[in-house]
């Protein structure tokens, strides 16, 4: 049984899931992206590789509706639908998830209420009705399980105290439990050893399916060993300067990003 | 405080001169008439300008008035009514209670207006004795009924030495424009373990004022809880003495404001004797063009050494045109003291916001998450569940209300 399931209107099958046209964003005085162009596809996974400061996290950031940037020109669609003219709440309506690198600490708000909440918003958004405690505590205990998350961490205030690795579970948590149509993994990797990075990848790729697409950014080949990309962006001073198979990652891990920044350099 | 001169009265100060005159009060009347309600050059009222406030008294209360229904209700509790000043039924108290009624007022003498006027004008008192473990929880149901009147009504609350109780007192009412002015005089005996707690919940076209008066012994561990959520006007004042060694003391309160609503809670805490040790804990919300005031004032005798006070204010501000005024002191005469005091004020922290709305809750509920869970840290510091929830509720009610 699937919670959360996402699903917007009709749309043609040649529409893409994505659609980012000549993005440039800006923060108070400094352009950071440079007219991003991208398009993902259902069911794809795309990487997005590049150095710190390239613009990768204000990209994320930009399409799940952060304040603090401003769009001077371009446009993202979802759907064929405008995404940016949405408030965060709409856009994750509409299917956007982004598991965010530095998950927020928010006191005094428990983890299980804020989960119910969330889960209940986009079911209202839906038109369907709230979900009963034994049915919230069921997709709980199903999603929190396969990630290997204690039931206690969710008694415990919105990611208080928790570890690098618990955040990052958590947030895969959420993005189980909200089946989101387009998610976008931020530097999902980072903080992680080995064995958390295995089991943040598996619940990756558990949700990997043919109606959803995912982002994932990173400046490591590495978690592309565990998430395997279909495609890879190579990102440099806010735009898009290579896109490849997945063996780009590779290539990029031997050569390094300066290579991609002289022969791309406008 | 010592302006001597004759202060041109405002039709406020006239109309409770003469109140106080009617009740033979006249020592009061006349300390009113020279000097006046307090102005902001009074320190203790510097962002409550009485003068300036109140601008007209309602009649004194008249008694007889019956009383509706309780304003929040505690399942098991024992409640007991005092009706514009006039204590009723006492019914049949729980083991380990004992309850009486005293004539008069149970402040302690102090120069304070308010103080003045309750020493002056309660009719009559309820005594309550506390001894053992009192699993009930006691309820102290202030009333202010009928046309809009002036009620003063006044408290005695002993707790006997190892004795374990809670007393919550709530202040409410019928829809109109009262002057409510409540005292309590709650003593702690040596080893007791204590929570007392205020609520105003009275009509918000009312002025409530409160005057609390704590003396803790050696070894108590007394736990206070005053909530502003009823009257547009409101002041809670808390007298807090620590009087033996060992005891120790946390102190909490939230002024809940509404646009165009004032209130204030002044706190005056005293380490009097050695190894005592407090926290204090205020939080302010305030909307629309609300004001909210705390004053935390802490003193440490010459002879009270060990003491250790921590005390903290967090505003959180829900507009522009919002007011949260605090104001610390400290005045500490011992040497070997560790006291502390600290405030926040803001708005609600975006990038949470964002996170919240980032999973697809709405921007009006996860506010309304957040203020919760900023409120929620006092209401659960009061531990007795049926209470918790009881509070839980006056919140909820706060937060239901528009802006």
């Amino acid at each position: 049984m699937k919670y959360g399931a996402a699903s917007g209107p009709e749309t043609k099958m040649t529409t893409p899931l994505l659609e980012i046209r000549n993005l440039h964003v800006r923060v108070e005085d400094n352009e950071i992206l440079k007219g991003v162009n991208l398009t993902i596809d259902r069911g794809q996974v795309h990487a997005i590789m590049g150095r710190n400061g390239s613009g990768k996290s204000t990209l994320s950031y930009v399409l799940a509706g952060k304040e603090d940037y401003e769009v001077t020109e371009g446009e993202v669609l979802l759907d064929g639908e405008n995404l940016l003219e949405m408030e965060p709440d709409e856009r994750a309506a509409a299917g956007v998830f982004l598991a965010f690198q530095y998950p927020i600490e928010i006191p005094g708000v428990a983890t299980l209420t804020f989960l119910k909440a969330a889960m209940n918003a986009q079911r209202k958004a839906r038109g369907e009705g709230e979900l009963s405690t034994p049915e919230f505590m069921k997709a709980i205990k199903d999603a929190s399980g396969l990630l290997d998350i204690k039931q206690d961490m969710l008694r415990r205030p919105l990611n208080v105290g928790f570890s690098g690795g618990e955040k990052k579970r958590a947030e895969i948590l959420q993005m189980a439990l909200l089946q989101p149509k387009l998610a976008i993994l931020d530097e999902t990797d980072s903080g992680l050893d080995i064995d958390a990075l295995k089991v943040v990848s598996e619940g990756v790729n558990r949700l990997r399916s043919d109606d959803r697409a995912m982002l994932v950014i990173t400046h490591y080949q590495r978690l592309l060993n565990h998430i395997v990309p279909d495609v890879v962006h190579v990102f440099s001073n806010g735009r898009v300067v290579e896109t490849g198979g997945k063996e780009l990652a590779l290539e990029l891990e031997a050569k390094g990003y300066a290579d991609f920044d002289e022969s791309h350099a406008a | 405080m010592n302006i001597q001169t004759p202060v041109r009265l405002s039709a406020a100060e006239e109309a409770l001169v003469s109140q106080l005159e009617s009740t033979g009060a006249t020592d009061a009347a006349e300390r009113l008439r020279v000097i006046g309600l307090p102005t902001r050059r009074v320190e203790s009222y510097h962002y409550t300008d009485l003068k300036t406030l109140l601008s007209a008294v309602p009649p004194l209360a008249r008694q007889g008035a019956g009383a509706g229904a309780p304003a929040i209700d505690i399942p098991g509790a024992y409640r007991i009514v005092i009706a514009n000043g006039e204590v009723q039924n006492t019914g049949t108290a729980p083991n380990g209670v004992i309850v009486s009624k005293v004539a008069g007022a149970t402040l302690t003498t102090r120069d304070d207006v308010l103080v003045r006027l309750n020493a002056a004008l309660v009719p009559e008192s309820v005594s309550i004795e506390l001894a053992g473990d009192v699993e009930t929880v006691v309820h102290i149901d202030r009333r202010m009924e009928g046309e809009a009147a002036h009620v003063h009504s006044g408290a005695k609350i002993a707790f006997a030495p190892g004795s374990k109780a809670t007393v919550i007192e709530t202040v409410s009412g019928s829809d109109a424009g009262h002057m409510g002015n409540a005292g309590s005089y709650v003593s702690v005996g040596e080893n007791a373990e204590v929570t007392h707690i205020l609520v105003d919940l009275s009509a918000s076209q009312a002025t409530h004022f409160a005057s609390l008066e704590y003396r803790l012994s050696a070894g108590a561990k007394f736990k206070s809880v005053v909530i502003n959520a009823g009257a547009d006007l409101a002041r809670a004042q808390i007298f807090a003495e620590f009087t033996g060694e060992g005891a120790h003391g946390d102190f909490y309160g939230l002024n809940l404001v509404n646009d165009g609503q004032h209130k204030d809670i002044t706190l005056d805490v005293t380490h009097g004797v050695a190894h005592t040790t407090s926290t204090e804990l205020y939080k302010q919300i305030a909307r629309g063009r609300g004001k909210a005031v705390f004053q935390g004032r802490i003193n440490v005798a010459q002879d009270a050494q060990k003491t250790d006070a921590k005390m903290m204010m967090q505003g959180l501000m829900l507009s522009d045109e919002a007011e949260i005024l605090t104001k610390p002191e400290l005045e500490i005469f011992a040497d070997d003291v560790v006291c502390g005091h600290g405030a926040t004020c803001g708005d609600l922290d975006e990038s949470w916001l964002f996170y919240l709305m980032s999973r697809g809750i709405s921007r009006t509920d996860a506010e309304t998450m957040l203020i919760r869970a900023f409120l929620e840290e006092v209401v659960e510091a009061v531990g007795e569940e049926h209470v918790i929830e009881a509070l839980g509720g006056v919140v909820e009610g706060w937060l239901g209300k528009a802006g």
